[in-house]
């Protein structure tokens, strides 16, 4: 699948195998520049183009820690010890958390479906 | 000046290259608020005055409970449903008597928040959730106090540190996710002891090391990760370019 990515504030808008342009209009400016680390030369234009081997919402959050893991940046959204989302993220698909979607991670994705993927913030003490 | 008994008693911080005398000095010399003594604020509390911090103010409303005593070192079994601020200053005392600890019994709110941190050179974190952290991070942007935020959840962790005008604050990043997922004791001693060194660094007037970037603990698998991170020019709370 393609994937269109778009670094946000402390997430990743990814657009699935977009019909039409996509474009960063209404984002506002990127404040965790360490997003486009597997991409530095795609920072100016705000919008990164990857090529995912699979169909599903898995495939797609391992293959974007690999890009990362590549570029030394450590987010592996796929915790190995439980086989699931690790608990520093959280991953919406139109809105919708994954878990919630039939399939989970395991999911297929669909033209334009729109996935989130946040970093989560610490709030207990 | 640091009489005998001081000299011997931070001997071991006065031989640190860059630190000594002078830096003791500063210390002492220095106002640090704690916003919340829970699992992040006994912990830097108590490290912020074995250093020799001289007026450390600790804010709180809550009163000790059983479901405390896993992180919150300050408190014992005996201290179980009296005041935290008021337990808390009798045992930072008897740690290190020297120093000034200031007790504030209250809530933290949008019309208090600015007459709490008054005098301050910085802000600790020791709050539980986001809307009071908010609120402390508008505060500290507004009397251009230093913001040492801290948060953790089961066994991971964040600190970064805002130095307002230079920093990103808190409300740039518009930090998202949920609180009450529960606290491995030693988390917030991680991360507390983190701030307590960042903020120590900051008032000797060493460069902070978190500022503009931010510490993700994980202790799940032991890994520390340095992110860096910029103003949002569109900031509600910090921006120059924006009425508020």
């Amino acid at each position: 699948m393609k994937a269109v990515i778009m670094p946000g504030f402390s997430e990743l808008i990814i657009v699935v195998n977009p019909t039409g342009e996509v474009t960063r209009e209404g984002m506002l400016s990127i404040v965790m520049p360490w997003l486009y680390a597997p991409w530095p030369g795609t920072q100016e234009r705000g919008i990164i183009e990857m090529t995912v081997p699979g169909d599903t919402l898995r495939a797609l959050l391992v293959e974007l820690s690999e890009r990362y893991r590549q570029a030394n940046v450590d987010f592996e959204l796929i915790n190995p010890r439980t086989n699931d989302l690790d608990f520093d993220y959280d991953v919406l698909v139109d809105g919708k958390n994954y878990v919630a979607l039939a399939g989970g991670l395991d999911a297929k994705l669909k033209a334009n479906d729109t996935v989130k993927v946040k970093v989560l913030w610490r709030w207990d003490g | 000046m640091l009489d005998q008994s001081e000299l011997l008693r931070y001997n071991r911080q006065l031989i640190i290259p860059d630190f000594g005398e002078e830096g003791q000095g500063k210390l002492k010399d220095s106002h640090a608020v704690i916003v919340g003594v829970g699992g992040l604020g006994c912990a830097s509390a108590t490290y912020l005055a074995a250093a020799g911090v001289g007026h450390i103010t600790i804010v709180d409303f809550d009163t000790v409970e059983l479901t405390d005593l896993n992180r919150q070192i300050l408190y014992g079994e005996e201290d179980i449903g009296k005041k935290k601020v008021i337990v808390a200053k009798r045992k930072l005392s008897r740690l290190n008597s020297k120093v000034e600890i200031t007790p504030v019994l209250a809530k933290i709110t949008e019309e208090n928040a600015l007459s709490l941190i008054d005098g301050a050179q910085v802000v600790i974190d020791g709050l539980d959730n986001s809307v009071t952290r908010l609120v402390v991070n508008s505060a500290c942007v507004k009397q251009k106090i230093a913001y040492i935020y801290g948060g953790v959840s089961r066994l991971r962790g964040m600190v970064t540190t805002i130095i307002p005008g230079q920093t990103p604050c808190l409300a740039c990043l518009r930090p998202e996710g949920a609180g009450g997922l529960g606290v491995l004791g030693v988390t917030p001693a991680i991360i507390a002891s983190l701030q307590a060194l960042e903020a120590i660094k900051l008032l000797i007037g060493r460069s902070p090391a978190l500022a503009g970037k931010l510490l993700l603990f994980n202790g799940d698998d032991m890994k520390f990760q340095l992110l860096e991170i910029r103003r949002n020019e569109s900031c509600p709370v910090c921006s120059p370019t924006l009425p508020r």
